[in-house]
């Protein structure tokens, strides 16, 4: 049946837009929560002057298995929550501070480079991380990892990492 | 093109300009706010916009109808989906209204639980009181209204058993919880018994970390995270409404999984 041939106001008609109206009266009734949650913004960058170590201190770092980092996803703390890369692995550098290695950048999965990222520099998000301290514009400036001079972190070591309230 | 839905009579536009504050504290993404028009506002009030406090009324009744339909559908013998321990996320999901940099440990030496309300002994209760009663350890999914989950292993003593050995008015409406954080909370009594709601004091088999309510939070397998209050100080039992930090913004109350 031709639709278009209806005279305007026609009893079907007339339903049509009284769900489209309820759809939209849905949204407006879902709307308020999603909000609600985010009085202030999770994953906020070092304040200014503050090295990482200190920075980190303020964020309850928890232990957490090393075995438990590996292939976690790292996101960028903003709202829209962008995909920085996935963890690599977890090393000790020369002087004793423990980076993760994270497949860092491309495109679907294609094109990554290690970079290594200070684990003070990040945070537990539920089961992702988020790199806190540095923007996607500095991280792409890291050069890439290599593992010269640095040593794997065993999967059951446990290390500590600070934590951040979602960022939406 | 002209819309085929345009009414014959189209109302002021003004309207949508003399609520434009309220029309903004709605928005979360572009295509809620583009779903949001006059003739949703219409509809939601009985054609009458003109007063901000008709639309909100409008909005709570809906939501406070929503609330008692679920409690009637609420089934307090049936359980949530558990898990292996082997699922147990660790460290949980760090959530607040605040970022984790905000959170005020709760010394736990110095910590009592006040009762108050229909409770027929109202002592105050210390954690290794309440560590003394009967555990029980679940490993539930904590799901978020944001949308995101997680699962977690929490121990504590059932809500159930601790409102029985406090002598609590069993058939009271609400079971209202205070906390260090000023986050009020509240449940209807049938979850309350519910054999998933504990007082939890353990996470994983450990006690429970600073950031996520040490030294005692509710952890409840039918409710949404934001009913789950940390850093829990007090419990009234009541059958005057308490509402809650989200509620009082707006949130479902009761809020079911």
């Amino acid at each position: 049946m031709d639709k278009s041939g209806q005279s305007r106001g026609s009893p079907k008609e007339g339903a049509v837009r009284t769900r489209t109206l309820s759809l939209a009266a849905a949204f407006i009734a879902v709307a308020g929560i999603a909000h609600a949650q985010s009085a202030t913004p999770g994953g906020m960058p070092p304040p200014p002057g503050m090295n990482l170590a200190e920075s980190a201190a303020m964020r309850f770092p928890q232990p957490v298995r090393v075995g438990d980092l590996l292939h976690r996803t790292v996101l960028q703390p903003v709202e829209s929550q962008n995909v920085l890369g996935a963890v690599r692995e977890v090393v000790r550098t020369g002087n004793g501070t423990i980076e993760i290695v994270i497949d860092f950048g491309g495109f679907l999965g294609f094109g990554t480079r290690p970079i290594a990222v200070p684990v003070d520099a990040m945070v537990l998000l539920g089961q992702d991380m988020e790199v806190v301290a540095f923007t996607p514009r500095q991280l792409r400036k890291f050069p890439t990892f290599s593992p010269t001079g640095t040593t794997p972190v065993p999967n059951d070591t446990i290390i500590k990492v600070g934590l951040a309230k979602p960022s939406h | 093109m002209r819309s085929p839905f345009r009414p014959d009579d189209v109302p002021d536009p003004a309207i949508l300009d003399n609520h434009r504050p309220l029309i903004k504290s709605f928005e979360r993404r572009g295509l809620i706010r583009r779903g949001l028009s006059l003739g949703a506002l219409v509809m939601l009030t009985g054609c009458d916009v003109k007063r901000p406090e008709a639309v909100e009324s409008a909005l709570l009744a809906i939501s406070r109808f929503n609330d008692e339909v679920q409690a009637l559908l609420f089934d307090p013998n049936k359980l949530a989906p558990t898990y292996p321990a082997s699922m147990i996320l660790k460290p949980p999901k760090f959530n607040a209204y605040y970022d984790v940099m905000d959170v005020k440990p709760v010394n736990g030496a110095t910590w009592r639980l006040e009762l108050s309300g229909l409770i027929a002994d109202r002592r105050p209760w210390t954690i290794q009181d309440l560590q003394a009663l009967p555990q029980r350890t679940i490993v539930i999914k904590h799901i978020c209204v944001e949308g995101w989950s997680y699962i977690g292993g929490w121990t504590g003593v059932p809500l159930r058993t601790f409102l029985q050995h406090v002598g609590a008015d069993l058939r009271a409406k609400y079971v209202a919880f205070k906390t260090a954080d000023d986050y009020p909370s509240s449940i209807d009594m049938a979850s309350a018994l519910h054999p998933q709601t504990l007082l939890a004091t353990e996470y994983a088999g450990e006690t429970l970390a600073d950031p996520f309510g040490y030294p005692m939070r509710l952890r409840t397998a039918v409710k949404l995270g934001y009913k789950n209050p940390k850093w829990v100080t007090a419990i009234e039992v009541t059958n005057k409404y308490p509402g809650g930090y989200w509620e009082s913004r707006g949130f479902s109350w009761f809020a079911g999984l």
